[in-house]
Formats: structure tokens, C-alpha cells, sequence
């Protein structure tokens, strides 16, 4: 049973992350997670002390659990260059600082290091409003590239199709064939998927939102730090993490909102897709890092599938956002030492990375509940 | 929200609305109200109060006239088809006041009611008698914030001077309409009014579910210390006796969202707190409205609701 922890800052309940029923689970490393969520209340995903939050956490939960992969993720400046406007020297000196407090992790832990970027922002230029028309489009407010399209009229297809600011309509076969999906599969994706240009988001149904400042670039590649490997695709980290492993510890660090053209280390251009398709921030992103395999369609994110799913209101691993059970493949699932995970960008770290331990910020759209600790597995401490 | 022009009061921006989006009830919160269905979630901008600790200032205390840009201008009839294709069995208002933009909800109340599509609120419940009643005529089921009752305590953080209009129409509207009311406590501010809102809910009707809100600290709180769930919980200790239906939620993994039947205390609805808006539905356990255990009858609004009266 995978036990999930959490903490609503002053109060704790622990749970079975299956079912979401309360449960007694005891014993050394329960008590010792809930030890690390006490003494690390999450500041907020816009907070300055946010990504150090992260290494704090991570250093804590190292002393205690000693593992031998670590998956950090730094989101703050995401969040905030996506809501926050800020001045071209402040954005720098918001980047130069993640560096700092990545290489602060990696000089005080003596884990190599694997870093890669999400990819880079660019200035929001404006809505594709997909409202008003005789089908329905569908895509929620963190996917910009992409808006999921069903039913539509000959008149919807011929007027989206015009739109200025879209710049591709994808039937599903085509979405199909180019990942080789099962029929399975496939049903979960939208009958077209819509492509954004650069700088417009998609407007379609959606609870409230804030007015995005940057969103997420045309990523097609994104950068790696890997010293010692050639990596091609995203699909190609899992190797290099698996062969630094087998000489030494190894830290896998995720730096959200950052691409080529803002990565001050040496770095290679990694593809981050297949063909026309390119990975936004999300769940499918860091499945096809951690497997090593595209994901897109067993997490078709930012199409807006959960809109359509009338089954949703009984469901498996209800803390888990989109996730009705626990992904297969990722890397620590397999690693048979120790391994843990600690984020500030959703509460998807526990399922994405498969980690021993994992401890993630709980916060919904941008409003700070919390935190949750995840425990898959105890039986190696 | 309005303007005046001579004798002529105007809706600013009609056919505007601040969001659009398929939700479950339960993250409403309404508890009793179909319960785990979708509806159609919508909001307009602006409010009539001033809430220190407003989780939507953005669109509930921005100009709304700079906030058009990122609107959805849809019709009536345009917003009842969406909530059709959604599959929501509501339509529901609940990002900011609905008395900002009666004009328009009568006009989406016709449409909706046409296509038998039954429509709910969260309100402040500030309203003069006469917009209560058009509110009523609209809504078949309303979550009224009752944020406290003294008003030191509506002056310094609600922004008015007394709750008396709130009290008044939640009297009003129990009698006609499905109500259950939300109370955000503020620790040190309106914690120790819990026994006496407990009392005025009982004085109306002690089957209103009342859904007690640990403050999430935003706006001009943003940085305040997040309320004591273990001594919130206390407090409500002796409220419970009184009413059978008191939740106690807006934090991740509350314990108290299950419904308990008044009459035996089986727990009849499960849910799941995922916090602030989060809230699901996970097992009902009294399909026809009655407890399996006891047969007491559990106020919930199913099938049978009104479509209100335009």
C-alpha cells in the first residue's frame, strides 16, 4: 500500500493514496516523513524562499533516508515569470538564483548531477477564443500549445482553420500514428487537436483564470546538462541517469520555465518531442524523461479528456490529480536502491517519478494548502 | 455591476463572464445538492463587499472595466448549450456576487429553465429585500457566506456594518429555496461567534448543512498564520449537537466532509477534501434520499428540484 502523508500546516492525516481512506499506518519512516513536513511548511509557489523550500526538504529527507537518486524539481520561477510581470534584469537575476540554489544542492549532497529544463517562456501575445462555436473545445488553463476539439461544425473547421493566431488543426488518426498508440489509447485523445502559435493560448471553457504575462515558447528542444553523455531526445535521460548510477549517486534536477536560450551551463539541445509535437510543461513530460518513453498518450495533458469523463466522480487515488493509477515504467520504480523526489510544481511528483519517498508542495492553482509526502516503499530503509 | 444614466440603472457588462468551467458540486461547496454531478461554474466581476481575505480578488475587487480582455462574451443561450455538451446537471454561480449582474442571470434563468437545467449560487446574501426575491426567482438552490454575525467583526473585515440583511434573507430563502451556508473562520476574529451562528442556524432550521471554512489566508491576508484546525474543530464541538450537518473543510484531507445520518449517525455520503475547491464525492450511501441503517430521511435535492420561478 502506498501511503500518502498530509499536511495542512499544523495538521496532519495520513491515508491510503489509493483509496483516500484515513489509515493507521505507523512505524519509523512514516514518522520520520511527517517529521520532514513539519519542519518544512511549504512557503507558496510564488514565494522567493520557494525553490530553497526544495533543497531544504531534500537535504532533510537525505540525512534520514540516505538514497542514492535524488529527482528535484525547481518550479517558483514558472509560476512566477508566468503571472508575475517583471523587468528583463529581474527575470535574469531570478534565473541566476535557481542556478545557485541548484548548485547548492549539488555541492553540499556530492550527487552528480542531471539537470534539464522544461523549456523556455515567451511573451503572452493574446487569446484564440474557441468559444463560441458549434462543437466544443477544451484544454485546461496551464496548456497553451494545445486545445482538444470535438464535434465540430463544417462552419467551426473552416473558421478555426482561418484563424490567424492557429497555426495546425490534428485529426486523432494522424495524433494516433505518429505515437503508434493502442485503439485504448487513442479513444482518450480529442477528435482534433489544435495548435496554438507562438505567444496565444487557447480560451476555452475553464474555471477562473488569471491573465497569463509569459507562457511556455514553441519548445521542440530543450536543454540537458549531462558532463559525459550524448543525448539526443528526452527520451534518452533515463540512459544517462542509469549509467551515472552505476559509479555514483545521482541527482536528476528539473528547472521549470527554463529553455536554451536563458540555460547558463553547458548544455545540449535535447529534442523534446516527435515531429510537429513538442512537450509542454506537465505530467507527459516528465513520464517521457523518467521512462524514457513518449507518454503523450497515456497523459494526452492540456487536452481536456477529464471534461468529457462522466466517471470521475468515484475514482482511484483521489489526491493524485489526473492520475487514476500509479504510471508504469518510471525509472525509480525499478531502481532497487533507495530513491526520493521533492517539488514545488504540482502534486503530480509522487506519481511521475515513482520514487521511494517523494515530498511535494500541495497547491491549486497557485493557492498553498499544504504539503503531501508520498511513501511506495519503506522496505528498504 | 451598474451604472446610471438619468433615471436609468444599466448593467455594465452584460453576456461577460470571468470563467466557464465543468465542476463537480461538491467543490462548490454544495453538499446536498445532486450529489457528485457536474455543473456548468460561472462568474461574472465585482462584488458589494470588501473582504480582507478574498480568495478571488482578482476579479472580485479589479476594475472590472480592465478586466474585459479576458472575458468570455457568450449569450445565454450560447452558455446553457455548453453546459448541455458538458454534461453538467447545473448551472452554478460562484466566482463572485450574482447581484452585480441580475440583469443578465434572468436572462440565462430562461434559457436554462427551457432546457430544464436547474441553476444555484453562492452569495453573500447583502441584498435588499426586493433583489432577494429576484435572486430566489433564479436560483433553486443558494450557499449563503455567512461570515460572521457582530459587527465589529463585519466592519473590520467584510467592509459593512451589519449582517442583518444576511440574517433576514437567509430566513427568507430557507423557506423557499434549498440553502446551506459557508462560515470562513478567522482565528481571533470570528471564532467565537461559531456557537452563536450555530444558534441562528438552528432558530431557522437546524437541517441547513453549514460548511465551516479554515480560512485560506489570500488578499490582504496573504502571510497571516493559517487557522488552528485542532481548535476550530473544538469550537465546533458543541454546534454539532445542534445540527446534524456541519462540515468542517477547505483543507487537504479533512476528516469531517462525510454526511452522518441525523437520526442514527451512520455516515450515509463520503466525500473526499482536497481544499479550497477541491472536494468530491466518493461513495453515496443513500441512493433514495433515506438512511440504509435506520430509514431517516437525508435532505439532499435531487430530481425533484424547481427550476425557479421566471
Amino acid at each position: 500500500m502506498s501511503i500518502a502523508i498530509v499536511d495542512a500546516r499544523g495538521w496532519q492525516n495520513t491515508l491510503d493514496l489509493k483509496t483516500g481512506e484515513k489509515t493507521g499506518a505507523a512505524g519509523a519512516v512514516v514518522e520520520m516523513v511527517k517529521g520532514v513536513l513539519q519542519r518544512h511548511p511549504y512557503p507558496g509557489d510564488m514565494d522567493p524562499g520557494s525553490n530553497r523550500w526544495v533543497t531544504d526538504t531534500a537535504f532533510d529527507l537525505i540525512d534520514r533516508y540516505g538514497p542514492r537518486f535524488v529527482f528535484l524539481t525547481y518550479a517558483a520561477q514558472y509560476f512566477s515569470g508566468r503571472y508575475a510581470p517583471m523587468a528583463s534584469d529581474e527575470r535574469a537575476r531570478m534565473i541566476t538564483d535557481i542556478f545557485l540554489e541548484a548548485e547548492r544542492f549539488i555541492n553540499a549532497s556530492g550527487f552528480a548531477a542531471i539537470m534539464v529544463g522544461t523549456g523556455d517562456m515567451t511573451p503572452f501575445l493574446g487569446f484564440i477564443d474557441a468559444t463560441g462555436i458549434d462543437g466544443l473545445a477544451v484544454c485546461t488553463h496551464w496548456s497553451t500549445r494545445y486545445a482538444g476539439l470535438y464535434g465540430p461544425s463544417q462552419e467551426d473547421m473552416r473558421r478555426l482553420r482561418a484563424h490567424p493566431h492557429i497555426e495546425k488543426i490534428v485529426p486523432r488518426e494522424e495524433i494516433g500514428k505518429l505515437f503508434g498508440g493502442s485503439p485504448e489509447q487513442i479513444s482518450k485523445v480529442p477528435e482534433y487537436l489544435m495548435l496554438a502559435r507562438e505567444g496565444y493560448a487557447f480560451r476555452t471553457v475553464s474555471d477562473a483564470k488569471k491573465t497569463p504575462v509569459m507562457i511556455p515558447a514553441l519548445n521542440f528542444h530543450v536543454p540537458l546538462y549531462a558532463p559525459g553523455h550524448a543525448v539526443e531526445a528526452v527520451t534518452g535521460i533515463r540512459r544517462a541517469i542509469e549509467e551515472d548510477l552505476s559509479e555514483r549517486n545521482v541527482v536528476l534536477i528539473v528547472l521549470e520555465g527554463i529553455g536554451v536560450s536563458e540555460f547558463p551551463w553547458p548544455h545540449l539541445s535535447c529534442r523534446n518531442g516527435t515531429e510537429w509535437f513538442y512537450y509542454e510543461p506537465g505530467e507527459a513530460q516528465y513520464l517521457t524523461v523518467t521512462s524514457g518513453e513518449h507518454r503523450f498518450l497515456d497523459y494526452p495533458t492540456g487536452t481536456g479528456c477529464k471534461y468529457l469523463d462522466k466517471a470521475e466522480a468515484t475514482r482511484s487515488y483521489p489526491y493524485s490529480g489526473i492520475f487514476k493509477s500509479v504510471p508504469e515504467g518510471t525509472f525509480a520504480r525499478t531502481f532497487p536502491g533507495k530513491s526520493i523526489a521533492v517539488g514545488n510544481r504540482s502534486m503530480f511528483m509522487h506519481m511521475v517519478t515513482g520514487a521511494d519517498l517523494s515530498v511535494e508542495c500541495f497547491a491549486r492553482n497557485l493557492y498553498n494548502q499544504g504539503t503531501m509526502a508520498v511513501i511506495h516503499r519503506e522496505d528498504k530503509a | 455591476m451598474y451604472t446610471v444614466s438619468g433615471d436609468i440603472l444599466r448593467e455594465r457588462f452584460p453576456h461577460r463572464w470571468s470563467s466557464c468551467g465543468s465542476q463537480l458540486l461538491e467543490a462548490m461547496p454544495f453538499y446536498h445538492v445532486y450529489p457528485g454531478s457536474r455543473c456548468l461554474a460561472i462568474g461574472t466581476t465585482g462584488c458589494n463587499f470588501r473582504c480582507r481575505y478574498c480568495s478571488n480578488a482578482y476579479i472580485a475587487k479589479e476594475d472590472p472595466e480592465i478586466q474585459q480582455d479576458r472575458m468570455y462574451r457568450l449569450a445565454p443561450r450560447q452558455l446553457v448549450g455548453l453546459a448541455r455538451k458538458l454534461n453538467c446537471r447545473s448551472i452554478i454561480f460562484n466566482v463572485n456576487e450574482p447581484t452585480v449582474s441580475l440583469p443578465t442571470l434572468l436572462e440565462v434563468a430562461q434559457e436554462a429553465k427551457a432546457a430544464a437545467i436547474p441553476m444555484g449560487c453562492l452569495t453573500n446574501g447583502y441584498t435588499t429585500v426586493e433583489s432577494t426575491e429576484v435572486l430566489a426567482s433564479i436560483f433553486s438552490f443558494f450557499n449563503v457566506s455567512l461570515k460572521g454575525i457582530s459587527a465589529r467583526f463585519n466592519k473590520t473585515y467584510i467592509g459593512i456594518d451589519s449582517s442583518r440583511p444576511v440574517l433576514r434573507n437567509i430566513r427568507t430563502l430557507a423557506q423557499v429555496r434549498h440553502v446551506e451556508i459557508t462560515t470562513p473562520i478567522v482565528q481571533g476574529a470570528n471564532d467565537n461567534e461559531i456557537d452563536t451562528i450555530a444558534d441562528f442556524i438552528a432558530g431557522v432550521d437546524p437541517e441547513i448543512p453549514w460548511h465551516v471554512f479554515r480560512l485560506l489566508p489570500e488578499d490582504e491576508m496573504k502571510g497571516a498564520k493559517y487557522p488552528d484546525i485542532h481548535a476550530i474543530d473544538a469550537a465546533l464541538q458543541s454546534a454539532r449537537t445542534r445540527l446534524p450537518y456541519v462540515y468542517f473543510h477547505n483543507f487537504i484531507g479533512s476528516e469531517w466532509v462525510h454526511t452522518l445520518c441525523p437520526g442514527c449517525g451512520h455516515v450515509v455520503i463520503e466525500r473526499f477534501s482536497l481544499g479550497c475547491g477541491g472536494d468530491r464525492l466518493k461513495r453515496l450511501l443513500c441512493e433514495d434520499s433515506r438512511c440504509p441503517d435506520c430509514g431517516r430521511e437525508i435532505r439532499l435535492l435531487r430530481e425533484n428540484a424547481c427550476l425557479g420561478d421566471i
